[in-house]
């Protein structure tokens, strides 16, 4: 009925590479914000659990991959559908400079928290201006 | 009811492909009727029977389990609650901002062969789950023809 603020965007594939594993992959919704000292992401991915979450960070790429967990739908036979399931992926290229060591990844009912430290030389620094 | 039912087997790849397909062909299907929120609303919803009953799956990541209401009345079931924004600490600038957060709040249409007073519901991975059994009513029953007593 009232639907207030939300509404339901269809879930977009991988576009461009084919994957080697089969099945449908899904690029997960990401918010992206960024302070002086890091950035931090939030993945939307409902169906996967804690443990099934992978994040690589290589050559400047980071890659979020999310593994479905196809048990949540155990012995069940659908009747009606609106939403499709899959694993997910989704890719950037980041621009800062990040402290690998510092990453910390955790993961709370279907949604990742990413923290990556900007590395020491990424940050913002205030250069003084002497006058003489 | 479907004949069909999803097992996974061993193999986590084929069982996550038969879901799909399965999920494939009952999408939208035109001949369960929502009632007042069709596909389109806020949560998605994937309605399934478990043999026992009807099981509806949400897709609605990153609630505080406290925080979700479900009612019901008569026949109509209502979900909602909240998709808040997390903690930011101070200062922060959005590169993107992709998910859809915010209030919300869905009623659809059961039918009659499921008891709403019985739903039971969990929350897992950002999946919101409600089991309704079957009604007592609608289970099939036996009738005894009673004998007819001679005199």
């Amino acid at each position: 009925m009232a639907t207030t603020d939300l509404t339901t965007r269809e879930k977009q594939p991988v576009p461009g590479k084919e994957q080697t594993r089969p099945g449908r992959f899904f690029q997960p919704e990401v918010d992206i914000c960024e302070y002086d000292h890091e950035m931090r992401l939030w993945v939307d991915m409902p169906g996967v659990r804690d443990q099934d979450v992978n994040v690589m960070l290589e050559g400047g790429v980071l890659t979020i991959e999310g593994q479905v967990a196809p048990a949540l739908y155990e012995k069940l036979s659908p009747i009606y559908t609106e939403y499709n399931v899959g694993n997910y992926l989704r890719q950037f290229t980041l621009n800062e400079s990040i402290e690998e060591s510092g990453i910390t990844a955790s993961m709370r009912n279907g949604v990742l928290e990413l923290k990556l430290p900007k590395a020491e030389k990424a940050r913002p620094r205030r250069i003084e201006v002497t006058a003489h | 009811m479907p004949l069909v039912r999803f097992t996974p087997g061993s193999d986590p790849v084929n069982g996550l492909l038969a879901l799909q397909s399965e999920l494939e062909r009952f999408l939208r299907n035109p001949g369960f009727n929502l009632g007042l929120s069709g596909y389109g609303a806020y949560p998605p919803l994937n309605i399934f029977d478990d043999g026992d009953g009807m099981v509806v799956i949400a897709e609605v990541p990153g609630l505080d389990p406290a925080s979700i209401q479900i009612t019901s009345q008569g026949r109509t079931l209502t979900i909602s609650g909240e998709r808040r924004r997390e903690k930011l600490d101070g200062q922060a600038s959005f590169h993107r901002r992709e998910r859809a957060l915010g209030q919300f709040s869905r009623s659809i249409q059961i039918p009659e062969h499921v008891d709403l007073q019985k739903t039971s519901a969990s929350y897992e991975a950002g999946l919101l789950k409600l089991r309704i059994p079957r009604s007592e009513a609608s289970k099939p029953r036996q009738i005894s023809i009673e004998p007819v007593e001679r005199r």
